[in-house]
């Protein structure tokens, strides 16, 4: 009778890992590559924007619009610093 | 970065300033842009809480932190190339997008 408890026990924990499984499972690669799509597109007028950089001895702005008519500008967002890329 | 600075003379070349954007100190974007032998500024976003980077769309809640994206914008302003995510790291698109403008 008790042995019977017991096989009951386990059972219902084996179910509970397997039903809990896929909770935790970890994402696929291809579910982790399902970017939202982004808010800006190819011909949009670039958001402007001031922003500080250290420069080494004191801290500058840079901006957008100061390379207006001038150059182009490259503007590279990265997750933080000391991240790859 | 890295990649970026590799091509910073290229980039330059075609006219293109390259300005790197994060949500760390300006401090840390320093030591890190030093770590790198970076050139270019790399702003911080940091003062007004990633204001300018949730103007990009690139703001993201579940990490809070920045998605990785790398625009070309022309001197008129516009977009003219994106490079987002897992595309970013790799800036070849753009640096070629900057040297056809400079041809053509």
């Amino acid at each position: 009778m008790r042995n019977h408890a017991i096989h009951a026990l386990l059972l219902l924990v084996a179910l509970a890992a397997v039903l809990s499984a896929p909770a935790v499972r970890p994402l696929r690669a291809d579910e982790k590559e399902k970017p939202a799509p982004l808010k800006l597109k190819v011909g949009d007028t670039a958001p402007d924007f001031t922003l500080k950089y250290f420069d080494g001895a004191k801290l500058q702005d840079v901006s957008l619009h100061e390379f207006r008519g001038k150059k182009n500008v490259v503007v590279a967002f990265f997750v933080f610093a000391f991240t790859g890329g | 970065m890295r990649n970026l600075q590799a091509n910073y003379k290229k980039l330059e070349e075609a006219d293109t300033q390259v300005v790197g954007v994060s949500m760390d100190s300006p401090f840390a974007n320093k030591a890190f842009g030093d770590s790198l032998n970076v050139t270019f500024p790399i702003a911080s976003d940091w003062f007004d809480e990633g204001a300018t980077t949730k103007a990009y769309g690139l703001w993201d809640p579940k990490y809070k932190a920045a998605r990785r994206a790398t625009f070309l914008v022309g001197k008129d302003g516009k977009i003219e190339e994106i490079q987002a995510d897992r595309e970013a790291v790799d800036p070849t698109k753009i640096v070629t997008a900057c040297e056809r403008k400079k041809k053509g």
